[in-house]
């Protein structure tokens, strides 16, 4: 008997930005991911209600997922910013901050929303323009000739991650080490198209940290209790090898779903069984070396297998197919029911048995120089190690995109204070505010929410009550700590937060959060990729800046919301 | 989703959480360890328990995040140290109250988490300082390589990573270390005892079994295996080679007919029934039977497949079946009819050295097996007959495959039932002592003086960082909390007295500072005091573990640091409506 249960109408929000229930969420969740910002920034243990596995992090990857909203209206910000995310790894939070201050921004300045749009649009072009432009003043050029800067750039993005939990010494050991995995992956002889090969991680839980180390090819596990087998010497290199994506386990794995009718006596086990003896004796008859499937092998395939000198990995998973295929240029097998043809083998260049703690695995080493690499990291407990892992994952993306951008930010919040300065600048010269059709005290407000919001990202760094400064001369962002006056700050010598300034280089500070006269910011001096300390991740950041403003000007534009509640 | 944040920054209550679980490890730290009974309201259950660990595994933690967390750090350590955990949840506990007293101080989270890892560092580098080599410790008068430790250093300097396009992927170097023999062994496990001088004299007995059978190599905790017996008194555990396994009264009478001549041996992984398939094998389902006979019924496809297992055993001539899964009743009957010894749930680690030892080769399935596969040269003897509480009277064997295997078997008894996990654990807590200062080939001087050495170290950087003239370094804040750290080692050392000697806390501190007036002659009677007085080692001679005690530390400070950083806790998945009542929730 089924029941009919009346749908409860939808629920219909009229101007949301008037809500203030809205707007007291929204401003949580502004607090929730300042506080998370920035190499100080705070940690958050994320888990649910029912006592499921804690996860202690502040990077946006894993904490804008873990966050759902009750209202589509913050729901919709998040998942434009999860997007982000997902497509370029970093700037997460500097683009979910900016979107939620501008729109608080806007909202507190008054300004109608249909000219707060146009006015973000005009100056979103001003900063795109600007940072494309060749004499950008917070953008440096990547110099490829060095892994310097590949080595800055991948130290900041871990320094941002407070709850890896490494030592300073311990943060330069892995940045090189994504560095040398990234330059693994980059092909060294290529003509027209460049393919970036992978890098695998493997993560291996209570070692220091300083014996993570980085592998040409693959490590692959080992099927337990067979570890001294493996260990042989094979003087015929390279070695050839098989790779099924089907199921040897011995049971029918391709019929798919439906009755199968059995004539009696039958042994079903046993016809699949002498099937898969015969794919073991066509395996060794065209001298392979190593059996690598992706599922389960049966134990009597195994001992055939092994009886006659063929290294057999079981169970490799999904993820590490692809990487297998790249490496050793077999193509997977997915079915029992024919004979495999002589393009499908791959091959690879030697094995060696590797010991990690109480975990063997077999190294695969490529046959002909590859793009495949592994990166063994070590960590002492599983929450630091699995942000780690998110950590160089994000590190190898950002590098990835230096090659298609060969440009790098200035970090430490100078970039936002900088572009804040010049924007205040170059709408203070030109006048443009009659080309909106709007009041020029509408069009200064909507530049100053916008500056203030770029701005107020750059002080979201800091999270022990330091001040942030800009200096007047290259706008650059500067940290005060409570305990520090101004005029200490010109007597020692201190650097901004990119590290490019020095205190003797600059004669006046002004608080981030008043009024200082418009200027023109200087440019940098030529040898400035060299100075540098922190870098951000052009691509990324550039696209964040575009994601959040867009976002804001969507929210913006939202009449009603409606919810489906059923 | 929503947000629950703490409010009041000055009033962590992660930190305050951390610190009140800490507090069961005080009564686990130092030589002398007390129990704690742990009963459950609910069944009526109820555990002796003398380890941090085992109190935690009978807590019910998953209530609370910050628990959680502690009890992951905890069982990770244990996992490869299976010693320290103690001391690892005392100073976690130590240093979140000392975290809470700078943040009441409104010291900034990040002056704190900075000076925290300064004093951690120079408290390593104390160890690193203080550690005695293995070489300074054998007296024996072999010719050994002098200022091992240096020499591993200059290697590592030599693998540092060259920023290049092409990254050097040098191996690190073999150092060459004279191995140390028995008598090193036995004379360091003295000092590294800990009190359990039982569960010690255990793991010198492994120790020497072990180094007979391979002179250079003297305890391999990989082919040590335990076996406890309730009902005996303490003092009847004791070690032998090969492994010891219980058996029902059929079994006894086939272990009967097989001592005294070799077997042969197969080795099962899984379980032995008909049912049984490897893992990974899913049985299709809708499966028909057509034909003209009805369908076979279980039972008798069972017995089909039983009579083909005896088939193959009596033809390969099999004596003994050891098998890692389950073995039902019926089948070890039936082939205890044959004269064959089929023996269920041996360790994984036992097979593993078997498949050495005697050249078996471990396989899924009966129908596998071939001459190949059959093991040699496995002795069985009885070991002993216990009559069992049950009234089924049980055997003991012992299972050796000769002089080519180095398993041995520590057998723990204790006619207190309640206790023999207590007792297993200790004996294993001191075979690793002694596997990691081997590994180590270091150790630390022990009995607290490490720890004075600390407090020593940080209260020197503590005077350094105030200096009459007023000039200060970086980290304003850095005198406070290492001063701070300080008070914590001096509140382990407080927490271990009060354990061993009932030495009040006040007492023990002013032990504590009276002994730190002249650190460099740190002398025996100190030492006494931690330790109860009648012990026969003199203080002097009692080590502490290199890289459990850093590893310790460093863990505890990783927990504090996680939860001192952490703000807000975010949970998913509650319903704003129905848990809206929640105090200090906010809901996003």
């Amino acid at each position: 008997m089924s029941r009919l249960v009346r749908k409860s109408p939808a629920l219909c929000t009229d101007l949301p930005l008037e809500n203030s229930d809205i707007l007291n969420k929204l401003h949580l969740l502004g607090q929730l991911l300042r506080s998370c910002f920035g190499p100080s920034g705070r940690l958050k243990q994320i888990h649910n209600n029912i006592g499921g596995q804690v996860v202690t992090t502040s990077t946006s990857s894993v904490l804008l997922p873990a966050i759902y909203s009750s209202t589509p209206f913050l729901n919709l910000i998040l998942a434009s910013i999860r997007n982000h995310v997902s497509r370029l790894g970093d700037c997460g939070l500097f683009a979910a901050i900016l979107c939620v201050t501008l729109i608080e921004k806007v909202k507190q300045s008054g300004l109608r929303q249909n000219e707060a749009i146009r006015i973000n649009k005009h100056l979103l072009g001003l900063c795109t323009t600007y940072l494309e432009d060749k004499e950008c003043g917070c953008k440096v050029k990547f110099d490829f000739s060095s892994s310097h800067n590949l080595i800055k750039l991948a130290n900041n993005i871990l320094c941002s991650k407070p709850a890896i939990m490494l030592r300073e010494y311990e943060t330069l050991h892995i940045s090189k080490l994504a560095v040398e995995a990234f330059l693994l992956t980059v092909p060294s002889n290529s003509d027209g198209v460049v393919t970036l090969g992978m890098t695998v991680i493997v993560p291996i839980e209570g070692h220091p940290v300083m014996e993570s180390k980085v592998f040409p090819g693959l490590l692959v596990d080992i099927p337990v209790g067979f570890e001294d087998l493996e260990s042989r010497n094979h003087p015929c290199s390279p070695l050839r090898v098989v790779l099924f994506s089907t199921s040897l386990a011995g049971h029918l794995s391709e019929i798919g779903d439906g009755p199968i009718e059995v004539q009696y006596g039958t042994d079903m086990d046993s016809h699949i069984l002498d099937q898969l003896l015969e794919i073991g004796k066509q395996v060794f008859k065209d001298n392979v070396k190593i059996c690598v499937c992706q599922k389960v092998v049966h134990p009597v395939l195994q001992q055939y297998l092994r009886s006659h000198g063929v290294i057999v990995v079981e169970r490799v998973g999904i993820n590490l197919m692809q990487p297998l295929v790249q490496l050793t240029g077999a193509q997977p097998l997915a079915t029992l029911h024919s004979t495999i043809p002589h393009k499908a083998y791959g091959q690879v260049g030697n094995v060696i048995l590797r010991q990690f703690g109480s975990k063997s695995m077999l190294h695969l080493y490529p046959a002909e120089e590859s793009v495949i690499c592994t990166t063994v990291l070590c960590h002492r407990n599983e929450t630091v190690l699995n942000e780690l892992k998110v950590a160089c994952q994000k590190t190898e993306h950002v590098l990835r995109l230096t090659l298609r951008e060969p440009f790098a930010l200035l970090g430490g919040g100078c970039t936002e204070t900088h572009l804040a300065a010049y924007i205040r600048h170059q709408c203070d010269a030109a006048g443009s505010a009659s080309v909106f059709g709007c009041l020029q005290t509408e069009y200064l407000l909507g530049v100053e929410a916008f500056c203030g919001s770029l701005e107020s990202v750059a002080a979201a760094l800091q999270h022990d009550s330091e001040d942030s400064l800009i200096d007047l001369t290259c706008a650059h962002h500067w940290t005060l700590p409570k305990d520090v006056t101004q005029e200490d700050m010109k007597s020692c010598e201190r650097k901004c937060g990119c590290g490019l300034i020095k205190t003797s280089q600059t004669k006046k500070w002004c608080h981030l959060n008043t009024k200082y006269p418009v200027f023109l910011p200087a440019s940098l001096s030529p040898d400035a990729t060299v100075h540098a300390e922190v870098l951000d991740s052009f691509t990324a950041k550039l696209n964040a800046l575009q994601v959040a403003i867009e976002t804001v000007n969507v929210v913006l534009d939202i009449q009603y919301t409606i919810q489906d509640v059923n | 989703m929503l947000g629950s944040m703490i409010i009041n920054q000055r009033q962590h209550v992660g930190l305050q959480k951390l610190s009140a679980i800490a507090t069961v490890a005080h009564s686990t730290l130092g030589p002398r360890k007390k129990y704690k009974f742990i009963q459950d309201e609910a069944t009526g259950e109820s555990t002796l328990a003398s380890s941090c660990l085992r109190i935690l595994d009978n807590l019910d933690l998953v209530t609370c995040a910050v628990s959680q967390l502690v009890y992951e750090t905890i069982r990770a350590h244990h996992e490869v140290y299976r010693t320290g955990a103690g001391c690892l949840l005392f100073f976690a506990g130590a240093w979140s109250r000392a975290a809470l007293l700078c943040l009441q101080q409104g010291i900034p989270t990040s002056r704190v988490v900075a000076a925290m890892i300064e004093g951690m560092d120079l408290c390593v580098d104390v160890c690193k300082k203080r550690s005695v080599s293995f070489n300074a410790l054998c007296v024996s008068t072999r010719k050994r390589i002098t200022e091992a430790s240096l020499d591993s250093k200059v290697i590592k300097g030599k693998r540092q990573v060259k920023l290049s396009r092409h990254f050097c992927n040098t191996e690190p170097g073999t150092i060459l270390v004279p191995e140390p023999r028995f008598s090193d062994v036995a004379r360091l496990a003295a000092g590294l005892s800990h009190g359990c001088d039982d569960a010690m004299r255990l793991v010198i007995q492994a120790s020497r079994i072990q180094s007979k059978v391979i002179p250079n190599s003297v305890l391999d905790v990989t082919k040590v295996t335990t076996c406890v017996l309730p009902g005996f008194p303490e003092d009847h555990a004791h070690v032998c080679s090969g492994c010891v396994i219980l058996l029902n009264p059929d079994q006894a009478s086939v272990a009967h007919d097989l001592k005294n001549k070799p077997t042969s041996v197969v080795l099962i992984s899984g379980d032995l029934s008909h049912s049984y398939r490897h893992l990974g094998f899913n049985r299709p389902a809708g499966i028909q039977c057509v034909g003209n006979r009805s369908n076979m019924s279980d039972l008798s496809k069972a017995e089909e497949w039983m009579g083909k297992v005896l088939e193959v055993l009596s033809h390969l001539e099999v004596d003994l079946v050891l098998v890692s899964g389950l073995v039902n009743a019926a089948v070890i009957q039936r082939c205890c009819q044959r004269h064959i010894l089929v023996v269920g749930k041996v360790r994984a680690s036992v097979l593993k050295e078997m498949a050495t030892a005697t050249g078996a080769t471990l396989v899924t399935y009966v129908t596998q097996l071939s001459k190949h596969c059959i093991g040699k040269g496995i002795q069985v003897s009885i070991w002993r007959e216990i009559g069992s509480h049950e009234g089924t009277p049980l055997t003991a064997i012992n299972l050796d495959a000769g002089g080519s295997t180095r398993l041995v078997t520590a057998i723990i008894t204790s006619p207190v039932h309640g206790k023999l996990q207590s007792l297993e654990d200790r004996f294993w807590a001191c075979a690793y002592r002694v596997h990691h200062a081997l590994k180590d080939k270091a150790v630390l001087p022990g009995a607290g003086v490490t720890e004075l050495l600390c407090i020593h170290r940080l209260m020197k950087k503590v005077e350094a960082e105030n200096p009459a003239d007023g000039t200060r370094g970086s980290n304003p804040y850095l005198g406070i909390i290492l001063h701070l750290l300080a008070d914590s080692f001096t509140e382990y050392l407080a927490a271990v007295m009060a354990n061993s000697t009932g030495t009040s806390q006040v007492k023990a501190r002013a032990v504590v500072n009276q002994k730190l007036q002249d650190v460099d002659s740190i002398s025996a009677d100190f030492s006494q005091l931690i330790l109860d007085s009648n012990e026969d080692i003199p203080p002097s001679k009692v080590f502490d573990n290199l890289s459990v005690k850093q590893e310790s530390w460093r863990k505890a400070l990783d927990l504090v640091l996680l939860v001192l950083q952490t703000d807000a806790e975010i949970i998913t998945g509650v319903d704003e409506s129905k848990d809206g009542i929640h105090a200090g929730l906010m809901f996003l």
